[in-house]
């Protein structure tokens, strides 16, 4: 175990930050809301914590916590001000603030050392850090999708109307979902730069959204499993794809476009389906008899 | 004898102070005036209902009246309280319900999940309460055995009973219904029917927009009846099925003598 352990720690913190980040993109996924504003906060996040330790000579903690706030802030702004939009529309814009995150790191001249990136933003963060980090932002989702919380969430997300009719506040909790998002993200993107140590505007960028966004859609998009599910297979995909070599994009993309077309809920949404046929096995059987008896 | 029962609904109702007041209302989409100065007053303890033709306005008014539609003109006061201009979200919590023309339930959660729903915005004493009443409501509606399958599994009856449980759950004071029947057989339409009356003596007035003209003379003590956004004729179900203007409409010739 301690020989695995000390020959994938890296892979296994990956997963890790992976995890954070594809959470940052499916909290407001599941109430509905088409954002990728999680990315940017990734890159506010970490440039916010190298900036701090480079710059203020922060310690490791109070720089993550501030990449946290400052990405939460950011984020939550750019939620009152593109609420009203929907769809494609929606994840267009917050595409366009994850490029004016990287655009700004490339300008910000001594502050984000430009196109090179900051470098010496070393923290002392060890797996057991991100260990604890992941469970606590776990625990709070896996909160929101218990009981009534749960059920209210999944109402703004598949029926805005219905939920309007039924008291729920859904352009709060709405506005809300950014502002978790962005506390996530920034997370994310704090914790991964300080074990890095550094990070550059490169980073930051389009292909963070395809990875979260991937996870997402192969695992499952509407439980934090999900997001677990599909970090583990991304991250951890290219060791098992190293037979292939060259062909290993083409496998990966073969792979996407087979979860897409064949798991529309992801591989936690098959797992579900089956639970619920096994243990409505009856009920499910009664209502198909008294259906033939009826014609 | 049918004449004298009528006339005492009537009295009664006028005794009764008003749950909702509908004051000129109207909903014009561009040029079309899908609802156009409706003016009407519903007191507790009565099943009302709004008969009218395809197109005739019923939905949209419904619509109106929880905040969902946007409205052109009027106001609405509840229980003594102007809410016109509060958001739709708040029309819940003030103890209106509703069902729609079309079931929309939440096809990944069970039918117990569905129902619960009905009251997860509402107090906390209230929800309490309601999580001991669902088993109860569920047995009402005749949803129990199918407690924790998934709506897409079920018939389109079925489906409508649980709305009607989710509208239900909460204790309302007013519980609109649009086609509360829609899609039910004729046994399951008097099951209906049937909880509507036990539902009004528990204390929950109820305002019905159906086309099923016997079921709402067999359920409503009073009846509107509308044609292009506007109230033709208002009263008691066999006076208004009766009314020239109502027959003209919707009925067809001769079908009042029916009613």
């Amino acid at each position: 175990m301690s020989d695995w352990y000390a020959m994938n720690v890296v892979l296994v913190q990956t997963t890790l930050t992976t995890l954070l980040l594809a959470l940052s993109i499916q909290v407001p996924l599941r109430f509905g809301v088409f954002s990728f504003a999680g990315v940017g906060a990734f890159g506010i996040g970490g440039y916010t914590a190298a900036m701090a330790m480079v710059h203020g000579e922060w310690t490791t903690w109070p720089a993550v916590l501030l990449g946290m706030v400052v990405a939460g802030v950011c984020t939550f702004a750019l939620g009152l001000v593109v609420q009203r939009l929907s769809g494609l529309y929606m994840g267009m814009a917050t595409i366009a603030f994850t490029l004016i995150v990287s655009v700004l790191a490339v300008n910000g001249g001594d502050w984000t050392g430009g196109p090179m990136g900051l470098y010496g933003a070393i923290g002392e963060i060890t797996t057991t850090h991100i260990v604890i980090a992941v469970l606590v932002v776990v625990a709070a989702l896996a909160w929101t999708e218990l009981g009534g919380l749960g059920r209210k969430v999944d109402t703004v997300r598949e029926d805005p109307e219905l939920a309007n009719a039924l008291g729920i506040n859904v352009n709060g909790y709405r506005r809300l979902s950014f502002l978790v998002s962005g506390l996530i993200g920034g997370l994310a993107g704090a914790i991964t730069t300080l074990l890095r140590s550094t990070i550059t505007p490169a980073e930051v960028n389009f292909h963070l959204v395809i990875l979260a966004l991937t996870a997402i859609v192969v695992g499952g998009a509407r439980s934090w499993v999900g997001a677990l599910i599909g970090a583990i297979i991304f991250v951890w995909l290219p060791t098992f794809l190293s037979f292939v070599q060259e062909w290993e994009k083409v496998a990966y993309g073969f792979i996407v476009a087979a979860a897409a077309i064949y798991l529309p809920n992801g591989v936690l949404g098959v797992a579900k389906d089956l639970w619920h046929k096994v243990r409505t096995r009856e009920e499910r059987a009664q209502v198909a008899a008294a259906l033939t008896k009826e014609s | 004898m049918v004449e004298n029962i009528a006339e005492d609904v009537v009295a009664e109702t006028r005794r009764d102070r008003a749950l909702l007041e509908v004051n000129d209302v109207a909903v014009h989409f561009g040029g079309v005036k899908a609802v156009d100065g409706i003016t009407l007053e519903m007191r507790p303890g009565h099943i009302y209902g709004v008969l009218g033709p395809n197109g005739s306005g019923k939905s949209t008014l419904l619509g109106a009246m929880t905040r969902l539609t946007p409205m052109t003109r009027g106001s609405f006061v509840f229980e003594g309280n102007d809410y016109t201009k509060r958001p739709a979200r708040t029309v819940h919590h003030m103890g209106i319900a509703r069902t729609f023309q079309t079931v929309r339930l939440l096809d990944d959660r069970s039918v117990r999940d569905n129902i619960l729903l009905g009251q997860d915005t509402l107090s906390k004493a209230t929800r309490k309460e309601a999580d001991s009443r669902v088993e109860e409501v569920m047995e009402r509606v005749g949803v129990t055995s199918v407690a924790r399958m998934r709506p897409d599994e079920l018939s389109y009856g079925m489906q409508r009973r649980v709305e009607f449980a989710r509208a239900i759950i909460g204790r309302p004071r007013l519980l609109l219904l649009d086609e509360p029947t829609a899609g039910m057989n004729s046994s399951e339409r008097e099951e209906i029917g049937a909880l509507m009356k036990q539902l009004l003596a528990e204390g929950i007035t109820q305002f019905i927009v159906e086309h099923d003209v016997q079921m709402m003379v067999d359920t409503c003590d009073y009846l509107f009846a509308m044609n292009f956004g506007k109230l033709i004729a208002e009263g008691v179900p066999v006076d208004v099925v009766r009314h020239p203007a109502v027959q003209e409409a919707y009925l067809g010739k001769g079908a009042g003598t029916h009613a």
